[in-house]
């Protein structure tokens, strides 16, 4: 090819691809944007349903849980956020027998790995989607997760539908917003 | 195989030859450099893939593993055993004359175990400061935090490179060389950058704006993963893995677990093995994606990058509404899969095919043709073949120079001997030709879920596995193809719950350790430019 | 005409009362503290416009909204950055070039301002108007790379350094194009008076006028103005993913500042320069003949119609900006010296063809006339 005729069609062939590009920047001008408005799009937030935030052990209407303080998950946790403590009580039979004293999980700790909730043998613990977890002060991502006066759940009981491993949260529900509400407060307060 | 042991025999006779999980030779430090060389040299499979270099400490000895492969035929393997039983000032010979990639995994073996290499022209530890005392990796090591303490001093960088050669009369002598000229422009390209790509530090010579030699200091963020893998089970392991390169999180997490299963002789159910190809899949194109769109912006076009992590954003949803997780994915477990595909999954990702092929054509009209970055890409940063295979470097950057070195096809794992796809090789070696390579891939991976989706069969999705896994005493490999190349993962077991030793190849190693080359007599410009194009990810580095 | 929304009633009213209560020289110096009053005041509202505009416009290009907290449509937004610019620590550095380094950030500045003082925003609504206008622009222009390249080099940092070096090479070659583009006109409209050039265009714009060397200097004078004002895809002196921020690294607060009110407002001095000079500047659209639609474009004010195409012109180089990669500095001196540069060249012969031989517009059609 002849330079003269060469150095124009490159001129030409490079205005041609750059309108090309200048065309897809025109298009996305005009398209819807993609970007969500958090907080503002709070009440119409889809989390799916799986998502791991925050750690949390269901109790049901009588304060009770399903954990048995085997320390199972606190042996299995790689990073050391959890310790549950137990205390030996002698039951009406003269049996000692252990009981949940506190499940202290640490959220600044945690790496999300699952690994407690699915070898906890007595499905206690799941996570939940309550994703606000942010405070200003990092003793305060230390939560404990048995609820004070509360206790194990007896086993003669009809056991209230449990979800399924990997299905957390699909049939007890998350804390709603109120709980949250109410955290924030109190994270105003203190 | 026969023939291969007649070479080892022919160049060591005493080489002690075991037929286990790859064949393994076991030699002398003495030996190991004739009997590397033989294998290198050998015309018709030579071994010049240098896939991992492991340091060990057998406690009684401290010695490497090499794992060798072939670029003719990448499923050929072959581990080297060298040991030496001074534990007080080990030396074994180094192959960094052959293999370019030994270099920065010599100077990690000599950090992590204190190993020398004889002959390694430059033993300065890498990944861990100059002044650390103790090998972390050794079994004796004192890691009371007071021995290192955390400290906010400003630490001046020596230029010293420590050597040990060896003299035409087999003497050691030690000397120490300048890595820079006395009167070098020295710029610091990191750790602190906007275009390294995480903590990376590049110390580079300039003459005017020409990169005339680039020093690479690794380490800002090395969380010795390996060392803490060694007091852990072997299902606490599997999230570190996706901690390595997270944006592999799942293919990385893929090979460890098979490695496992493999050692442990579990059996994965079918259900698990498809939702694991396709998550692995996604998992490749959000990882090209994120590198389309990095090397985009480190070429200067911002837009680029926001269009990328808009059609990523789509995957990390089918992620999220998987298994709970956007990055650190968390899919796969010793068995199986931790978390069963959700209804709508099929539905999901049948939407995205044709949505990401439509996009993968605007991309092409946005940047792939736009003559300002075909002339920051095309004939820039050249790579030949000899390169990407001496300096191992996989993946996609790999390919792009021509190395067939996709461990899918040359090393099937899982489903992939099933589905049909094509390996995506270029030869123009050139920053081009990897940046095409990746978009080209995206569409590879597009079609092997095509062939996946509608199939899943029924039935579990995990194995039975025992609450506390051991693997049997003995050594256990095993490769994926990542995002960034080939991810190898090394267990060596001694029956316990605990692995003795795990070691995970970087791809991203590879592909920083050819930099200096490829950058060398660039424009600065373009040095980040090559810098993207290789897409490289730190944590996999440090790890 | 009725030109109910022009300020030229509001001037001269001003001027009659000061001539005529005061001493001519306290009228001269009232009045020239109020058109400084009014340049300054302008400028930082257009650099504030800007910037939001800009930000609005790139998250547009980009799939997002940009900014929408601050105000509706988050148009306060760039209020809140000027106040925190305004009280941000200036960071003093040790081992800077003292008196370099501080002086840099005003050469910048004020070159721009002086610039700025020349565009015609509407009728009467021009600070200076020299004879000579077109080689003030390019004159007072230049001064911005003093500052730039000062900067670079008072600040001790390598990255500056090299930044200013990459400055200094492409604004001494863009500046040759930009000049032989505005020269282009010169010849077309027989003259360097600002005001002038505005006015020979009243029927036929100059880029219509002088048709196709015209086109040709335009574009050429838009590709050059922005490679001058370093913005993209001709950032390079900056290029944060390599540089970190070049020239201005070590700068903060007000003095980096500066440096940003002054890129903005040089876009946006390049924009004006090119619609004064090719685009007609604050001259309404008019067709000889056509009275009723004469009027009605002459009931828009100036100052409306002069924004409005420095407005296209600015969002036309917020979409470049925002769709090309960076050049490297070897492809940028190729596109000067190689294309740029030889096409400007002819173009000016072709252009001084076209006047002498009576091939423009004006002269091939008498409606072009005024």
């Amino acid at each position: 090819m002849n330079p003269f005729f060469k150095y124009f069609s490159g001129i030409f062939t490079a205005l041609g691809s750059l309108i090309g590009g200048l065309r897809v920047t025109w298009r996305e001008l005009w398209r819807k944007k993609v970007t969500m408005q958090y907080p503002e799009n709070r009440d119409t937030l889809q989390i799916s349903d799986r998502w791991r935030s925050e750690l949390y052990m269901p109790h049901d209407e009588n304060n009770e849980h399903a954990c048995t303080a085997c320390g199972i998950c606190m042996i299995n946790c790689p990073n050391g956020t959890i310790t549950v403590t137990s205390n030996m009580v002698e039951n009406e039979e003269g049996r000692k027998k252990r009981v949940l004293d506190k499940h202290i999980w640490d959220y600044g700790m945690c790496t999300f790995c699952n690994i407690c909730v699915i070898t906890c043998p007595s499905d206690a613990i799941f996570f939940n989607n309550d994703f606000e977890g942010a405070m200003f002060d990092r003793s305060k991502l230390v939560h404990t997760l048995n609820k004070p006066g509360s206790k194990l759940r007896e086993k003669k009981k009809n056991l209230p539908p449990t979800p399924l491993k990997g299905e957390k949260g699909a049939t007890i529900s998350p804390p709603k917003k109120q709980e949250t509400q109410q955290g924030i407060d109190d994270k105003k307060v203190s | 195989m026969s023939n291969i042991q007649d070479i080892i025999l022919n160049a060591v006779p005493e080489a002690l030859i075991e037929e286990k999980q790859k064949l393994t030779v076991t030699v002398e430090p003495k030996q190991l450099h004739p009997l590397v060389k033989a294998l290198y040299e050998n015309k018709d499979l030579p071994f010049d893939y240098l896939i991992s270099l492991i340091g060990m400490d057998w406690e009684d000895k401290l010695g490497v593993i090499y794992l060798f492969s072939s670029s003719k035929d990448m499923s050929q393997e072959i581990a080297v055993i060298t040991a030496t039983e001074d534990r007080e000032n080990p030396l074994l010979y180094s192959i960094t004359d052959m293999y370019e990639a030994a270099h920065l995994n010599e100077r990690e073996v000599y950090a992590m175990l204190g190993i020398r290499f004889i002959n390694n022209p430059d033993m300065r530890r890498f990944l861990l400061d100059g002044d650390w005392n103790g090998y972390p990796l050794c079994k004796d090591y004192d890691a009371d935090p007071t021995l290192n303490p955390i400290t906010i001093a400003n630490k001046e960088i020596t230029d010293l490179a420590p050597r040990i050669m060896e003299d035409e009369n087999g003497n050691l002598v030690e000397s120490v060389a300048n890595i820079f000229d006395e009167d070098d422009y020295i710029i610091n390209i990191g750790p602190q950058h906007p275009s390294t790509h995480g903590v990376m530090h590049f110390r580079t010579a300039l003459n005017g704006e020409v990169v005339k030699k680039i020093d690479v200091n690794s380490g800002y963020i090395h969380r010795g993963i390996e060392k803490m893998c060694e007091t852990m089970t072997y299902p606490q392991i599997l999230h570190l893995t996706d901690r390595l390169d997270y944006l592999s999180a799942g293919m990385n997490r893929h090979a460890l677990c098979m490695c496992i299963e493999k050692a442990a002789e579990i059996e994965v159910p079918m259900r698990a093995e498809y939702i694991r190809v396709i998550m692995d899949e996604l998992n490749r194109i959000s990882s090209h994606l994120l590198a389309w769109a990095a090397h985009c912006n480190d070429l200067g076009a911002t837009t680029a990058f926001v269009y990328g992590v808009r059609e990523r954003e789509h995957v990390l949803d089918i992620f999220d509404k998987t298994c709970g997780g956007r990055l650190i994915i968390n899919q796969n477990v010793v068995g199986g899969v931790m978390f069963d595909i959700y209804p709508d999954f099929q539905k999901d990702v049948k939407a995205f095919i044709p949505y990401m092929r439509e996009k993968l054509v605007e991309y092409d009209d946005f940047f792939s043709h736009n003559p300002i970055a075909l002339n920051r890409m095309v004939n820039v940063g050249n790579m030949s073949r000899e390169d990407a295979i001496t300096y191992a470097v996989t993946g996609p950057a790999g390919r792009g120079s021509g190395f067939s070195c996709d461990v899918r096809i040359h090393k099937p794992y899982s489903l992939y001997e099933k589905v049909e796809f094509k390996e995506v090789i270029r030869t123009e070696g050139d920053s081009y030709a990897r940046y095409m390579n990746r978009l080209d891939e995206i569409e590879q991976s597009l079609h092997i879920i095509e062939q996946l989706i509608d199939d899943i069969p029924e039935g579990e999705i995990l194995a039975k596995v025992k609450p506390i896994i051991r693997l049997p005493e003995g050594q256990y490999y095993q490769s994926v193809e990542a995002g960034k190349g080939e991810f190898a993962v090394f267990i060596e077991s001694k029956g316990d719950k605990f692995p003795y030793r795990v070691k995970f190849r970087s791809p991203s190693l590879a592909a920083v350790s050819v930099m200096p080359l490829i950058c060398k007599d660039e424009l600065l410009t373009d040095f980040i430019g090559i810098g993207g194009s290789m897409d490289y990810v730190i944590p996999d580095i440090d790890r | 005409m009725k030109q109910p929304l022009e300020l030229t009633g509001l001037i001269s009213n001003l001027h009659t009362f000061f001539r005529s209560n005061l001493t001519p020289f306290w009228a001269t110096v009232i009045e020239g503290a109020l058109v400084l009053i009014a340049v300054l005041a302008a400028y930082a509202i257009i650099a504030l416009a800007l910037i939001y505009i800009e930000r609005k416009i790139t998250a547009f290009f980009q799939s997002r909204l940009g900014p929408n907290r601050l105000g509706k449509y988050g148009w306060i937004q760039s209020v809140a950055d000027l106040i925190k610019i305004l009280i941000k620590e200036i960071i003093h550095i040790n081992k800077v070039d003292k008196v370099l380094f501080y002086a840099a950030p005003f050469f910048v500045i004020v070159s721009s301002v002086l610039t700025f003082g020349i565009i015609p925003f509407g009728q009467g609504l021009q600070a200076v108007d020299f004879n000579i206008g077109i080689v003030y622009i390019l004159a007072v222009s230049s001064i911005g790379i003093i500052g730039v390249l000062l900067a670079g080099w008072s600040s001790n940092n390598k990255y500056s350094m090299i930044g200013a070096m990459r400055s200094g090479a492409q604004f001494i070659s863009y500046e040759l194009s930009a000049g032989f583009a505005l020269m282009t006109v010169v010849v077309l409209s027989g003259t360097m008076q600002v005001s002038e050039i505005v006015e020979s265009q009243r029927y036929a714009w100059n880029v219509f006028n002088g048709h196709i060397p015209a086109m040709i200097a335009f574009v050429i004078y838009l590709i050059s103005g922005h490679a001058e004002t370093n913005r993209g895809p001709f950032d390079l002196p900056e290029a944060e993913g390599e540089l970190t921020a070049g020239y201005h690294t070590e700068y903060s607060g007000l003095q980096f500042g500066f440096f940003y009110l002054a890129e903005y407002l040089n876009m946006f001095i390049i924009a004006a320069i090119a619609t004064t000079v090719f685009l007609g500047g604050w001259m309404p659209i008019q067709v000889q003949g056509w009275d009723g639609f004469n009027q009605v474009m002459w009931y828009i004010p100036s100052y409306v119609w002069f924004f409005a195409k420095t407005g296209v012109l600015i969002f036309f180089s917020l979409w470049v900006r925002w769709s090309f990669p960076r050049l490297r500095i070897d492809l940028l001196l190729n596109l000067e010296w190689k294309y740029l540069l030889p096409i400007n060249l002819v173009n000016i012969i072709v252009m001084v063809v076209v006047v002498l031989l009576g091939w423009t517009l004006e002269d091939l059609f008498p409606i072009f006339r005024p």
